[in-house]
């Protein structure tokens, strides 16, 4: 079952940083957001390979907004 | 406030892992468990022992009865065991594995139940009280933990008013006790518990961890305390986020720090630890999540932690870099207002010392909210370059010289407002500005921080603490 990364809170995507198809492990940044004065980065949650990254550079997201989906491995 | 439980294979009573003498002697020093009620049928068991020598009252459910449930007999043995706590003076800890109440006994019961409730209320920041949640804690059973001071919950353990029978009659919601009442619920979404462990050999670890803890404080020997450079847990940019906990580790003494609430609430960190060897309590932002902010939750996260450390003599030391509350049409529906005002009101209520740390940023309300001056903290320590604002310079700019900003070309824009922002912080929001006015007492460096937190408490720890109870907020 696919793994959903979702926002938080209220932000800017500042930095995307990791791309579909990277395998990523645990506190791996996949972007950055912007608000409230600081960069807060997103890490992965689970292990596994992304399979979507939603957003690019200026969006602005809203807590819940999808971020990332991630399969797990 | 009665549920079923799973009923494992039948075991003779003494080969029983859920048996009660077992599970007190497993809590306790080796040896000194002695028991102080009868063991028969009431469901309960109590005893007295000490951990790491500290003299300390136990409860637990006998699960091997009809799966712990409560009936009068039994409750008065935990109403027994309180009353010895408060005599002794004596920590209390209750190990839970019970469906609730004995439906046999009828209301007989439910009166018992809440007689327990009513002597939990009692000795409420008079002794540590801890629960640990070995097996299902339903109805009834689900209370008696919520009233005390920390939960900690077992693998098996599963929290939960009514269970998942009567949850799919009532409402035809398929959903097993994991999911109503397991670590996850109870870790992540309610912040009933406070603990989670792997095992039941961890579960009860903890609670000697914790009984430890506050039933042998200790004072503090700011010659033990050895100065390190706290910054290096910092990222060099001032504005990029980070995981606050290595910092507090560190603040705190070896590996003595033990985190509650650890993943409710993320965006602040409240844990009990070593400081010169004596405990106290840290609260820190955690800008990694949600920048940082306080919201609803995190308030009261924070406001309980305070007024339990403050019940029991704990001294606060509160790491700040907080860039405000949280904004938000969600987050005033869900009454930031009214749940923010309980962090205002454990802070300026708790007598114990407590000292301020401001690594980086305190803006506005959250400035306030974070142990300021203002008040009562017994000291207030900024770090060289901390800024204390009612908000960062440069949405302070854009606010103030609103029209100027826009007569300037876009290009020099950012030129612009980097110098109005500097002229800002030198009027507004500086640390040397803050100094002045007497709201920061003292500018430290990161490499002097440790002794400095260290002399502060030492010289205001009289042992006062605060005459009031712990409600869970």
């Amino acid at each position: 079952m696919s793994h959903y990364v979702d926002a938080e809170l209220v932000a800017s995507v500042w930095k995307v940083v990791a791309s579909v198809g990277d395998i990523v492990a645990p506190e791996d940044t996949l972007v950055i957001l912007e608000s409230m004065k600081m960069e807060i980065p997103v890490p992965a949650e689970v292990s596994g390979t992304i399979t979507e990254i939603a957003v690019r550079e200026g969006d602005v997201v809203t807590e819940g907004d999808r971020i990332a989906e991630i399969e797990p491995s | 406030m009665t549920a079923t439980a799973a009923k494992p294979a039948k075991l003779p009573r003494e080969q029983d892992p859920r048996n009660p003498t077992k599970r007190l002697a497993a809590f306790f020093d080796p040896g000194s468990l002695q028991l102080i009620s009868a063991d028969d049928d009431s469901g309960m068991l109590a005893a007295v022992g000490t951990v790491d020598g500290v003299h300390t009252v136990a409860f637990c459910s006998d699960a091997t009865v009809m799966g712990g449930a409560m009936g009068h007999e039994g409750c008065k043995v935990v109403v027994a065991a309180y009353d010895r706590a408060l005599a002794d003076d004596a920590p209390i800890v209750g190990l839970w594995h019970s469906g609730g109440a004995r439906l046999a006994e009828g209301v007989l019961s439910l009166h018992a139940v809440g007689l327990i409730f009513a002597a939990m209320t009692r000795v409420s920041g008079k002794v540590p009280q801890i629960s640990v949640v070995l097996g299902p804690a339903a109805g009834g059973a689900a209370y008696g933990p919520a009233l005390t001071d920390v939960v900690i919950l077992g693998p098996e353990g599963r929290i939960f008013v009514t269970g998942p029978d009567v949850v799919r009659s009532v409402t035809g919601e398929d959903v097993d006790m994991l999911r109503l009442g397991g670590p996850e619920p109870h870790g992540r979404r309610s912040g009933v518990v406070h603990v989670l462990t792997d095992s039941e050999a961890d579960a009860l670890a903890q609670a000697r961890r914790l009984v430890a803890l506050l039933g042998d404080q200790r004072v503090i020997e700011p010659g033990e305390v050895h100065d390190v450079n706290l910054a290096q847990q910092l990222p060099e940019s001032k504005r990029r986020a980070y995981d606050v906990h290595p910092l507090v580790a560190t603040l705190l003494d070896g590996d003595s720090m033990l985190e509650l609430h650890q993943r409710w609430a993320p965006n602040i960190v409240t844990a009990l630890g070593r400081f010169g060897g004596r405990t106290v309590g840290v609260i820190a932002n955690n800008p990694l999540r949600l920048g940082g902010c306080l919201d609803s939750p995190s308030a009261e996260k924070a406001a309980r932690f305070v007024r339990m450390c403050d019940a029991f003599g704990v001294p606060l030391i509160v790491v700040v870099d907080v860039p405000g509350y949280l904004p938000g049409v969600g987050q005033e529906w869900d009454g930031v207002v009214r749940r923010g005002a309980k962090l205002l009101h454990a802070f300026a209520e708790a007598g114990v010392p407590r000292v301020t740390l401001v690594t980086r940023k305190a803006y506005g309300g959250a400035y306030i909210a974070m142990n300021a001056r203002a008040l009562g903290a017994t000291r207030v320590f900024a770090w060289p370059g901390a800024e204390v604002a009612v908000m960062g310079a440069i949405a302070a700019i854009r606010i103030l010289h609103r029209r100027k900003i826009a007569e300037v070309a876009p290009d020099l824009r950012p030129t612009v407002e980097a110098e109005l922002a500097a002229e800002h912080e030198v009027l507004a929001g500086g640390v040397d500005r803050a100094v002045e006015i007497g709201v920061v007492d003292e500018v430290v460096e990161p490499t002097a921080t440790r002794s400095a937190l260290a002399a502060a408490l030492a010289a205001a720890d009289t042992g006062a603490r605060g005459q009031h109870g712990n409600i869970p907020l």
